[in-house]
């Protein structure tokens, strides 16, 4: 069974992979199939693992105690009644109160824990130069204070769309392209040994898993 | 057609077949690279250390299969680390695509190594819940509203496990193994409202936001892609004999593996990059000619 399995896998990955020399149906097959298992999977695990044990079984096993789970199951319930166009207004409430919920939450979540402490972060004390040599001086704390605190402000000037710039903004914000650049190119960096790493998994798995065992060797 | 001009009609297939083979051929002949460490690793790896046993974490599975090669090996690493030190384990997936298959095929893989650690005792697999901010909110309350039952359906509460421990706020640290948006909501939730340190084991597409988390004193620690799963095994290795030869037999996919592909399909890469800019330099040249 494990082998079917892993002849399967084999298969839809390099029915994948193909799409690399051009669209073919082997590849929409595999797309298409990808997007259905998805969506059922979805459906199968919310059922089993979050309605199951967190709302039918506690109204199950004593309504009486947590009755209040059946407002929620209700307020969700409502959501799908846009599908029924009499009573389509109905899903508005349930809505209206899944979205309130999330500002709540989401507003704290990026004021206390985002916002605030990176600000905090920004505002060193440019203290600790190191003389000793390039090197030390270069990774000193007082300039890597320096550099956030420069790189922080000439990226906000940069930002900054209310005012035209002018011959002191416009120096700072070219700055702050720099530092955006650098930036992006880390990122650049660790999307290639992001996106290298799927293939090798990939590639691992085609000869260690299936080659290797199917074919010997 | 001159040099140029080729360079510029090259067909992209061939660099294709080019990263196929630099990544193929070092998983066919491993040329056992060594792995340097990073600060951001070290600083994971030694608060785990400075745990005691019977100690209890909490580990996170917030990605699917198609991040795996990197997060697996990120996972399992931490969890062998989490068994030989005897600290408890408790796990859950708020992944919804594939995070709960993946949590029960890699708890199972390594505590079939384990097998003096009790389930239920020395670790539990919670599943998967839907809503991820709603279910952090509910943890900082009471862990048995969020999750009432393991993933075979049998209620947490009454588990040896969970004797004494009520809320994420009495853990030691929160560990997420994470693609997309939850491994941030671990930070700045949990950790600003409960309290609760967070270590994290992004993929590296997601690596570079969380640095400025790590300057911040927000993580604890970071396992950046593939080589920060490579960097937290060799620090394991080190430190524990029987895990450095476990990894030196093991038959299963490690970061430590990955890391030969990726050295060699960086060199293809910064070769073509390097090579599309000097093509670039001399058309400009010979535009500025004509």
């Amino acid at each position: 069974m494990e082998l079917f399995g892993t002849w399967i896998a084999a298969l839809l990955t390099l029915a994948v992979l193909s799409f690399l020399y051009k669209d073919n149906p082997f590849f929409r097959f595999a797309e298409s199939l990808f997007a259905g298992v998805s969506l059922g999977y979805y459906v199968g695990i919310t059922l089993d693992q979050t309605l199951k044990p967190n709302l039918f079984e506690p109204l199950r096993a004593n309504f009486n105690l947590n009755w209040d789970l059946a407002i929620a199951g209700l307020l969700g319930a409502f959501l799908y009644m846009r599908y029924v166009p009499r009573i389509g207004w109905v899903a508005r409430y349930g809505l209206a109160i899944y979205v309130a919920y999330y500002i709540g939450v989401e507003f704290t979540r990026k004021i206390n824990g985002e916002v605030l402490p990176q600000m905090a972060r920004t505002i060193l004390p440019v203290r600790g130069f190191d003389f000793g040599g390039v090197g030390a001086f270069f990774t000193s704390p007082a300039m890597l204070a320096l550099c956030a605190i420069v790189g922080t402000y000439s990226v906000l000037v940069y930002f900054f769309f209310s005012k035209e710039q002018n011959a002191v903004t416009r120096p700072i914000a070219r700055l702050g392209v720099w530092f955006l650049m650098i930036s992006f190119g880390a990122a650049f960096g660790f999307t290639v040994m992001g996106r290298v790493a799927l293939l090798i998994g990939r590639l691992n798995f085609l000869i260690y898993n299936w080659i290797s065992p199917t074919f010997g060797g | 057609m001159s040099l140029i001009d080729r360079l510029f009609s090259v067909d992209r297939r061939w660099i294709f077949l080019f990263v196929m083979l630099a990544v193929a051929v070092p998983i066919l002949f491993p040329l056992g690279l060594p792995v340097t460490t990073t600060g951001s690793t070290r600083a994971a790896f030694e608060y785990i250390e400075s745990l005691h046993a019977g100690d209890i974490v909490w580990l996170s599975y917030d990605y699917g299969p198609s991040s795996a090669p990197e997060n697996d090996p990120m996972a399992e690493a931490f969890l062998r680390h989490c068994f030989v030190k005897d600290v408890r384990v408790v796990m859950c997936a708020l992944y919804p695509l594939g995070g709960l298959s993946l949590m029960n095929a890699s708890a199972a893989r390594v505590a079939r190594e384990f097998p003096e650690k009790k389930y239920g005792t020395d670790y539990v697999n919670l599943g998967y819940k839907d809503g991820p901010e709603a279910v952090m909110r509910r943890l900082g309350e009471n862990i048995a509203d969020a999750f009432p039952t393991d993933v075979n359906g049998t209620p947490i509460e009454g588990m040896p496990i969970f004797q004494g421990i009520r809320t994420i706020g009495q853990f030691k640290v929160v560990f997420t193994v994470a693609t997309g948006l939850i491994g941030e909501y671990w930070i700045t939730l949990v950790n600003a409202q409960f309290g609760t340190p967070v270590i994290i084991g992004p993929t590296a597409v997601s690596a570079p936001k969380y640095y400025a988390f790590l300057n911040s004193g927000q993580l604890k620690g970071m396992l950046g892609g593939m080589k920060g799963a490579a960097e937290y095994e060799q620090l394991l290795a080190r430190a524990y004999p029987a895990m450095s030869e476990f990894y030196h037999r093991t038959r299963l996919f490690t970061g430590t593996k990955g890391m030969d592909a990726q050295t060699g399909i960086h060199a293809v890469i910064v070769g073509f990059i390097f090579l599309g800019n000097v093509a670039f330099l001399l058309a400009r040249r010979r535009e500025g000619r004509a």
